[in-house]
């Protein structure tokens, strides 16, 4: 059990317009959302980054996924880099969040295979791992109804399931259960547990402690774009629920007390 | 280990996007719905305005009309109505007020005046003869002319030292194909060009600011698919849904014309053109609508929403009307390197194309001209594509 996904010394400064410092009620001209950050993950492990809202785990993510470029550091994922091979680095991975969305005008079906062709998936395997998916996570109900009829939740289910369509060894999902009923967050919870029984390396983010608690392995906890904390499940709860552990941390690094 | 291009897949995505939307497709076929309906009604306005009533014979009042021009006044159709010098003024109200058409105010004993007058040795100024009419009449006017005419032929039958065209009733030899030729080159590219615009600019906007702005591009960048696949797609399919829309337009305004211009437009001969003509035809409009495409694409890459391409496309729209225009107005073939001027080009190879004068080089360099630099722009569009600055700005 290797380390599959290597992180140095991430950076990323926003520059902030008119409106959004306004929005961000902030004089500052530009906002550091990730602070030379740093963080291994291991092969078949569920690694969770939790932090609060604005700590910087959307961008984290999005740098490695090769959405957008840090300003400094280095990533590799399964030994492709994401500086200098962003295109291997996008075919290891499958990456969710709710930001990508779907085109309304299709069926999730036309869009698995779309999908699919541009992963370079034979037509043969791709109809096979069509149908399993689908029949796993109910899509083949609405397999044929646009997506701009869909509700939330399925909408949620055919994003997860084409985001997985060329079955990646990595899988970053931004908040996997946002927006989502208990049934389906349960569904997409114990699909995580079971693609890690497959081998499968999973990064997630979130700031719901019970989810951490619940599938995560290791735990690196995100503080204004720094990592505070990043240890073992086991070892940040040995005497403490995580509730406690992260206000403990929270306080020592914003430095008052809640 | 060599993968398949991704541009056909893009393409065919594209386009089933469009085709299968009922809204786009009402997009495709507006114009050319509007331009039908507007050309019926255009058209039934002009020939109202432009028709004169066969029925109807103008009024002409006469003051010591010469007995030798009554038949011929007549033979024009005009209703002669002698009147008095006490009148004129009276009668040059009713033409003025529509009420009738000519006056015509004759010196007494015109024809014996005139015979006795001689050009060399008199001392008095030639007889005069007065005639009124209304320039806001067709019927007033058109009596003017003919009178002009009776009047002109009089007098130069009075000194006949030579005759020009007599007898001879077509001496304009322009031939009907010469006339459509000049008619086409002149309105045709401006047409083409603005068809093939509007085209391109109600399809690349929603195709990519839209995409944008709905977070589904961002799908396809976290895929392995290349940002120049991407570009070149986008640009395939639009440029091809842009010829569909441009074409369908065209055939609309062919299809309606004659209703606009009613026997006119019997000059509007499009046989009169062999398959070179509509094979480099083809080529021109081929490459100014992959131009136009990668223009507007790159315009909506760089707006945040739909509604904010439109503002952004202004500018070029502005352009393209005047380089159409210019086409319209120019007389002389400008010198071939003009012809690599991308868009310019275009228009004067079109119009070359339909005055059927033209060089196959010249229209060679358009056509390069323009792939040039629709090829600098699809890599423009895909270091967009690259860019989050303009990919993910908020
Ligand atoms: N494109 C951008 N332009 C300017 N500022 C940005 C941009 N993206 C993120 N930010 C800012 O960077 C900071 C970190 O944002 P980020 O989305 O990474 O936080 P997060 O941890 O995912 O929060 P949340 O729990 O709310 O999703 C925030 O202050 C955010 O406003
Ligand atoms: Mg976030």
């Amino acid at each position: 059990m290797g380390v599959i996904l290597q992180a140095e010394g991430l950076s990323k400064t926003f520059r902030l317009s008119a409106k959004q410092q306004k929005l961000q009620k902030t004089k500052e001209k530009v906002i550091k959302a990730v602070d030379d950050l740093s963080f291994e993950a291991n092969e078949g492990e569920i690694f969770g980054l939790l932090g609060p809202n604005g700590a910087g785990k959307t961008t984290t993510l999005r740098i490695l996924a090769t959405l957008i470029k840090a300003d400094s550091g280095e990533a590799t994922i399964d030994g492709a880099s994401i500086r200098t091979q962003p295109e291997i680095v996008r075919s290891k991975i499958g990456f969710l969040t709710s930001e990508l969305k779907l085109e309304d005008f299709f069926t999730p079906n036309y869009l698995f295979d779309f999908f699919a062709k541009l992963h370079h998936i034979d037509a043969a395997k791709s109809s096979q791992r069509k149908e399993e998916l689908f029949k796993k996570f109910g899509v083949d109900e609405f397999a044929e109804v646009k997506v701009s009829n869909l509700s939330t939740g399925m909408k949620q289910k055919a994003s997860l399931v084409i985001s997985i369509v060329h079955d990646p060894n990595i899988i970053i999902f931004d908040e996997p259960t946002n927006g989502l009923d208990v049934l389906t967050a349960k569904v997409v919870t114990d699909f995580l547990i079971e693609l890690r029984e497959q081998g499968k390396t999973i990064i997630v983010s979130t700031h719901i402690f019970s989810l951490v608690e619940k599938i995560c392995d290791r735990v690196g906890i995100i503080i204004n774009g720094k990592m505070a904390v990043c240890d073992t499940l086991k070892s940040l709860v040995s005497d403490k629920p995580l509730e406690d552990v992260f206000f403990d941390i929270y306080s020592q690094e914003v430095g008052d007390t809640l | 280990m060599k993968k398949k291009s991704n541009i056909l897949t893009v393409t065919k995505k594209e386009i089933a996007r469009f085709v299968g939307d009922k809204r786009m497709i009402m997009m495709i076929l507006l114009p050319a719905v509007m331009i039908y309906v507007m050309y019926s009604f255009m058209g039934s306005a002009f020939t109202n305005l432009f028709s004169v009533d066969d029925e109807y014979s103008p009024i002409a009042y006469t003051v010591n009309l010469p007995r030798p021009f009554i038949p011929m006044l007549e033979a024009t159709g005009l209703e002669i109505i002698e009147a008095s010098d006490r009148d004129v003024i009276q009668i040059k109200e009713y033409i003025s007020k529509k009420q009738g058409e000519l006056l015509l105010v004759f010196p007494e004993n015109f024809i014996e005046i005139i015979n006795d007058y001689n050009v060399q040795t008199s001392m008095v100024p030639a007889p005069n003869v007065e005639i009124y009419f209304n320039s806001s009449d067709i019927n007033s006017a058109g009596a003017f002319n003919n009178i002009i005419l009776i009047l002109d032929n009089y007098e130069a039958s009075l000194v006949n030292k030579f005759d020009i065209n007599r007898g001879i009733l077509n001496a304009d030899l322009v031939t009907a194909d010469d006339l459509s030729a000049s008619i086409m080159s002149m309105m045709m590219p401006m047409l083409l060009l603005m068809f093939l615009y509007s085209g391109c600019a109600s399809l690349a906007p929603e195709s990519i600011a839209g995409e944008k702005e709905r977070g589904t591009l961002a799908t396809l960048l976290v895929t392995p698919l290349k940002r120049s696949e991407l570009a070149i797609g986008k640009i395939l399919s639009l440029g091809l849904l842009s010829l569909l829309s441009g074409f369908v337009t065209a055939l609309a305004t062919i299809l309606s014309l004659p209703k606009l211009m009613g026997d006119a437009a019997e000059f509007m001969d499009t046989g009169i053109y062999n398959a070179t003509d509509y094979l480099l035809l083809a080529c021109v409009i081929l490459s100014t609508v992959l131009l136009l495409v990668t223009l507007i694409s790159i315009m909506s890459a760089f707006a945040k929403t739909v509604k904010e391409t439109t503002a952004v496309v202004t500018p070029l729209m502005i352009v393209i009307m005047l380089i159409g225009l210019s086409g319209m107005f120019s007389s002389t073939v400008p010198d071939s390197l003009y012809f690599l001027i991308p868009l310019y080009g275009s228009v004067q190879s079109m119009s070359g194309i339909f005055s059927m004068s033209y060089s196959t080089i010249n229209i060679a360099l358009s056509c390069a001209g323009n792939l040039l630099l629709a090829f600098i722009g699809a890599f423009v569009l895909t270091k967009m594509f690259n860019s989050e600055k303009v990919m993910f700005s908020k």
